[in-house]
């Protein structure tokens, strides 16, 4: 009877791979978007229990990215380190990171028997999907990013999100978590008891910056454990910084992995001290989320045992995702590309913005799909009011997608002049008004399912940047 | 002449781009040379309701509200004699559900309001979710406002009246075609998304009765709504009642 059974799941798995392929080469042919979630979802009504077969073949262990923003670049970072060192991975690079986009991943490296042959499963898993994810492919390492506002309509709140990933992660005693210690809603995760260790990462100095966009934006004003007040010694950005409660002994941990001498122009680079040494990191992008995602990256390589001097190699080439800072020239004038998909995402690409040393074109792209979250209330959580009295390097804003006159309304409210905010609702009109704006820069900021279309236009329109090339020039804005 | 808007638990109750309403009625202020300052509230802090001019009361989550609702309770009695006294007022989503008299949790368990406005809130099976749509009549003209829901809260309205009523999406219970509520001065909704920028009319008949109830002129100077106009025309597009 067992043999059968066997038997059956075999012949299923074989099915569930071969259609699962079948989607992967026919979306490919009918170039119908990239491929990433519908081979998964196909092979996992044909076998639902294909994830965990083909998951339970990692030879050494798999990795999971969760948190709110950084997910993609950190993960990324993750998988290039492990390649880097030799090893075979499987990577779901593009983002889809539903339990169909990991799938995916998997399938893609599978051979038609279902055979998977790799080290490392480095995986970005959207923080409503994990449980699920984790039911079928164990993590044996959980880097947890940060916690922002996100897409409300679609999670509830923000602290069912938390106690989400706190029960999946109480299902996975013996895994080992890497934690921003400078996020006091990440820090909290770990609970004492565990047998698997946290390693803490942070930075232990605050980052000065000229500018800086996000005063408004604190999640966490009070402890997680007893309801009083945090106080913080200094924010870096949204609720991240080095905070201690008021009453009981919850404070930021010290970092296992921790960042120093930061500097985020030009690129960015810190000095990375961990247990048994130091390095200095540097990263071709600018803007501190991407130092913070480099330096979870380097905390998960370490614990797969990564040379830090290897590392800090890899992550200097690091290329960005599709629009994580993704850069583009057009007849000579740079434009660079950002996703934009929470406020305190929005708030560190302002930020960048406010650093400009030239005159900008500027544009957002704002769309309310699913993808997007349906609810746009959270530009209202954008600190847009530093634009106010600082605008005046911003020739225009062209405001753009579906919502694009409700973009135009924010800035107005935020004090931005009439006369700078263009209300254009479609896109090719828009990018090529941006391109063609007097400024000697563009900056275009996307939401998601606006950032595919936009950077179709662009890479239409432009040549794109090599990223190293990039580390050697100045930063653009 | 100048306005006092008190932004109540700005910390606390900060869900949905909250603070966009306090954002646009003092925007709206200012354009016009109406002095207007906030002030923001927290936990533990002392306000008289009686000096202040428009009060925001917003939603926050479940956790949150928990931790405010107890502070609230100890300043019904100012709160009510401010409301009597034509305050004006507008609370959102889980502001909206605390004035009054009970939230029934799906456990049975009864979560005691403040008791100021004559409506009680049930949790229902699933949350109301989308944008929305309501005609709403303010000194005799009607006008469409435009907003998004995300509650999991029915509201029944007993002896007070609506704020208006739904044209597209849920409103207060998803049943009655009935959204919000209004008593006096008091405007309550559960359009967040925010609310005042995207609906002037609105946000200047707030300033107006703010304005009246001072003795002040309150005849505003229009000004120029294209932007928000066309925002609202789009979502009435969107949702067929254009």
């Amino acid at each position: 009877m067992r043999g059968i059974k066997k038997a059956g799941a075999k012949i299923l798995l074989f099915f569930a791979v071969l259609l699962g392929k079948a989607t992967v080469w026919l979306s490919r042919l009918l170039a119908k978007g990239k491929g990433s979630s519908l081979p998964g979802l196909v092979a996992l009504r044909i076998y639902p229990d294909v994830l965990k077969a083909l998951a339970g073949q990692v030879r050494r262990g798999t990795i999971m990215v969760t948190g709110t923003n950084g997910k993609t670049t950190t993960n990324n970072m993750i998988a290039r380190i492990a390649s880097g060192a030799g090893c075979a991975v499987v990577a779901n690079r593009e983002g889809a990171n539903l339990i169909t986009g990991v799938t995916t991943a998997f399938i893609k490296k599978a051979t038609l028997f279902g055979k998977v042959s790799c080290d490392y499963a480095c995986l970005e898993v959207d923080e409503a999907s994990f449980p699920a994810v984790c039911a079928h492919a164990r993590p044996d390492i959980v880097v947890i990013t940060n916690f922002f506002r996100d897409q409300l309509d679609r999670y509830g709140e923000l602290d069912s999100t938390i106690k989400f990933i706190r029960s999946a992660l109480e299902k996975l005693p013996s895994a080992k978590l890497v934690l921003n210690a400078d996020d006091p809603l990440v820090a909290q995760l770990k609970a004492p008891g565990r047998e698997g260790a946290a390693v803490f990462y942070g930075f232990g100095e605050r980052v000065r910056r000229p500018a800086g966009a996000g005063r408004e934006v604190k999640e966490a004003r009070f402890c997680p454990f007893c309801g009083f007040s945090l106080h913080y010694q200094y924010y870096q950005y949204g609720q991240l910084g080095n905070y201690r409660c008021t009453h009981c002994s919850f404070r930021r941990p010290k970092a296992d992995v921790e960042g120093v001498r930061i500097q985020v122009e030009e690129g960015s680079s810190c000095l990375a001290l961990f247990p048994g040494g130091k390095i200095t990191l540097h990263l071709p992008v600018g803007g501190l989320y991407n130092l913070y995602n480099a330096l979870a990256a380097f905390a998960a390589g370490l614990l797969i045992k990564a040379e830090p001097q290897e590392m800090s190699m890899l992550l200097q080439d690091y290329a960005p995702a599709t629009g994580r800072m993704e850069r583009y020239h057009y007849l000579g004038k740079p434009a660079l590309l950002n996703l934009v998909k929470n406020p305190a995402g929005f708030n560190e690409s302002l930020t960048v913005l406010l650093e400009a040393k030239n005159q900008l074109d500027v544009l957002i792209a704002i769309n309310d799909n699913a993808a997007d979250g349906r609810d746009i209330s959270w530009l209202w959580d954008v600190d847009f009011e530093v634009l106010e009295d600082r605008h005046r390097l911003i020739n225009f804003f062209v405001c753009t997608g579906q919502r694009a006159e409700e973009m135009g309304v924010r800035l107005k409210y935020a004090g931005v002049p009439l006369d700078k905010i263009v209300v254009e609702p479609r896109l090719k009109a828009a990018v090529d008004r941006v391109l063609c704006g007097p400024g000697q820069s563009a900056y275009l900021l996307a939401t998601y399912t606006a950032l595919w279309p936009v950077e179709k236009i662009l890479a239409g329109r432009c040549q794109k940047e090599r990223t190293h090339a990039a580390a050697r020039m100045p930063s653009v804005p | 002449m100048l306005l006092r808007v008190c932004h109540l638990y700005p910390d606390l109750l900060n869900l949905y781009g909250d603070r966009g309403n306090v954002l646009a009625f003092l925007a709206r202020c200012r354009w016009r040379g109406i002095p207007a300052i906030v002030h923001r509230v927290q936990k533990g802090e002392q306000v008289n309701f009686q000096e202040m001019d428009f009060l925001f009361l917003g939603g926050g989550s479940d956790r949150e509200q928990n931790l405010m609702t107890k502070d609230l309770m100890r300043r019904a009695d100012a709160l009510r004699e401010a409301i009597e006294g034509g305050l004006v007022v507008l609370a959102i989503c889980g502001g909206y559900q605390l004035l009054g008299h009970y939230y029934r949790t799906r456990e049975g368990q009864i979560i005691p309001g403040l008791g100021l406005l004559d409506l009680f809130t049930v949790a229902g099976p699933r949350r109301l979710i989308g944008n929305i749509a309501v005609e709403i009549e303010l000194d005799g003209k009607s006008w469409r406002i435009t907003g998004f829901e995300n509650h999991a809260g029915r509201t029944y309205l007993g002896q007070i009246a609506p704020l208006g009523r739904v044209l597209a999406g849920h409103g207060n219970n998803g049943e009655d075609g009935l959204e919000g509520a209004r008593y006096k001065n008091v405007f309550c909704s559960y359009l967040h998304g925010p609310l005042l920028p995207k609906n002037p009319p609105l946000t200047d008949y707030l300033i107006q009765a703010a304005l009246k109830r001072r003795g002040l002129p309150f005849s505003l100077e229009p000004l120029d709504d294209r932007l928000e106009t066309a925002a609202n025309q789009v979502m009435l597009r969107r949702l067929g009642v254009g």
